[in-house]
């Protein structure tokens, strides 16, 4: 007849999945508990997920009823009262990202005025356009483009429990301060309001499922940057910068960003590349050339300074929709399957 | 940089346990992990390393932070406190010079 001990015992003989460890030695084991020959298990609360409790449970009873003498085995996952109950749910780290949401990829640069929101509306359209669910997050409060550079002034609709619609426009889920503003009227806010609109346009926002949020982040390393870094583990970050060096000056502070809160950079994209005369073809450095690949990172895609990506812009047409066989859109779909490849590889 | 695996808060024992994704494993009493306190709030900013001693704190919260840090609550209250796992890490392996250097106030 073996006693709690013994019981102890055999549990120690079962690893957490991944781990060396066994689950006594984690302390996932709470209390063992014989009365007459059956047993009964509690577990700790822990950030394991219910499948892993599943699957443990499983190993515990199969183990235990090999033991002769032991009855019936019953396992609690439950929490406990009291005290005993410790924290509320606890969940792991980089195992929330959004309900729905696959992965989330942050478009930053250092500098403003580098064509960061177009690089982010039109890498948003061509992942679209390679047949995947994709959302845009504009995150720059001050100055919203995202409304101008897709052509819709909706207003997002109400949803349940303060929860809202994103607008939909070209099959792209979209959020932004500047649907909820007229054009005039400036934003002066404080750090803190506009940590909340970043929490409410992540939490509320009905994104539904999606494979990619992208979300085009306001220049700089202020506010906006750290919320989301702070809110939900991002899959990635993808930096814009034009060539020349008073641009990259400011480029590696975004770099040192994303580094310090372990977002993976997935790369650097060289806006402003160079200029294509449209009367001779010839290719004009106006910016210098390659000064992106400067930073060490991987150098995602190189997009020249071209009339059509401004009017793409100005009338809410991304140039990905309105010329798909631009070279630029070319350039732009690359792009979009680059990150795509790179993103797969993050954890996150 | 290794994170958290797994989280298991031991309120009967009063600490926190962590397993590490390099299969380490780390407990923090609670009293050890209330007094170092990363927040600005609690450590100021002439770089001294300071340890706030609370009277049988318990752990109250527990929020993951992006993909760098866990933000805990205490039942006294204070809850501003973002250990990134750099940090978490150091509390682990340098315990012996963390409890050398404790500068009570």
């Amino acid at each position: 007849m073996p006693n709690e001990k013994d019981i102890l015992t055999q549990l120690q003989k079962i690893p957490y999945p991944g781990s060396r460890h066994d689950i006594v030695t984690l302390g996932l084991v709470r209390t063992v508990t014989l009365q007459e020959n059956n047993v009964t298990v509690h577990f700790r609360p822990s950030s394991a997920t219910p499948d892993t409790l599943q699957r443990l449970s499983q190993k515990i009873t199969a183990t235990l009823s090999a033991v002769s003498g032991i009855g019936t085995v019953s396992i609690h996952t439950g929490r406990p009262s009291g005290p005993e109950a410790g924290p509320g749910p606890v969940t792991a780290p980089g195992k929330t990202p959004l309900p729905g949401v696959n992965k989330v990829i942050a478009v930053a640069s250092g500098k403003g005025g580098v064509g960061k929101s177009t690089v982010a509306v039109n890498l948003a359209m061509a992942i679209h356009a390679l047949g995947y669910r994709v959302g845009l997050l504009d995150a720059d409060v001050y100055g919203p483009s995202v409304p101008l550079m897709m052509g819709t002034e909706a207003v997002p609709r109400a949803g349940h429990d303060k929860k809202i619609f994103p607008v939909e426009k070209y099959g792209i889920s979209l959020i932004s301060m500047g649907f909820f503003l007229d054009d005039e009227s400036p934003v002066i806010w404080r750090g803190p309001v506009v940590m909340g609109i970043i929490r409410q346009f992540l939490r509320d926002v009905l994104w539904g499922e999606l494979d990619y949020l992208i979300v085009d982040l306001p220049p700089g390393t202020g506010d906006a940057s750290l919320t989301l870094a702070q809110e939900i583990p991002l899959s990635g970050g993808v930096v814009v910068s034009t060539p020349q060096d008073v641009a990259l000056l400011d480029v590696n502070r975004g770099i040192a960003m994303f580094r310090q809160v372990h977002v993976p950079i997935l790369g650097i994209v060289e806006n402003m590349s160079y200029y294509l005369c449209p009367h001779c073809g010839e290719r004009e450095e106006i910016f210098g050339h390659g000064g992106t690949a400067k930073t060490g990172l991987e150098v995602l895609g190189e997009i020249p300074l071209v009339e059509e990506v401004r009017t793409g812009g100005d009338t809410g047409k991304p140039i990905v929709l309105q010329h798909p066989e631009h070279p630029v859109s070319q350039a732009f779909r690359t792009l979009a399957a680059r990150v795509i490849e790179a993103s797969q590889m993050s954890i996150h | 940089m290794p994170i958290p695996a797994l989280i298991v808060p031991l309120m009967d024992e009063k600490a926190l346990r962590l397993l590490w994704d390099d299969d380490q494993i780390s407990t923090y009493p609670f009293p050890y992990l209330r007094g170092w306190c990363p927040c600005a709030g609690c450590q100021g900013h002439d770089g001294e390393r300071q340890f706030i001693k609370v009277e049988n704190p318990q752990l109250a919260t527990i929020k993951p932070v992006g993909n760098y840090a866990l933000n805990l609550g205490w039942s006294d209250g204070h809850d501003t406190g973002i250990y990134s796992f750099e940090y978490l890490r150091t509390l682990s392996d340098q315990v012996a010079e963390f409890n050398a250097t404790t500068t009570e106030r």
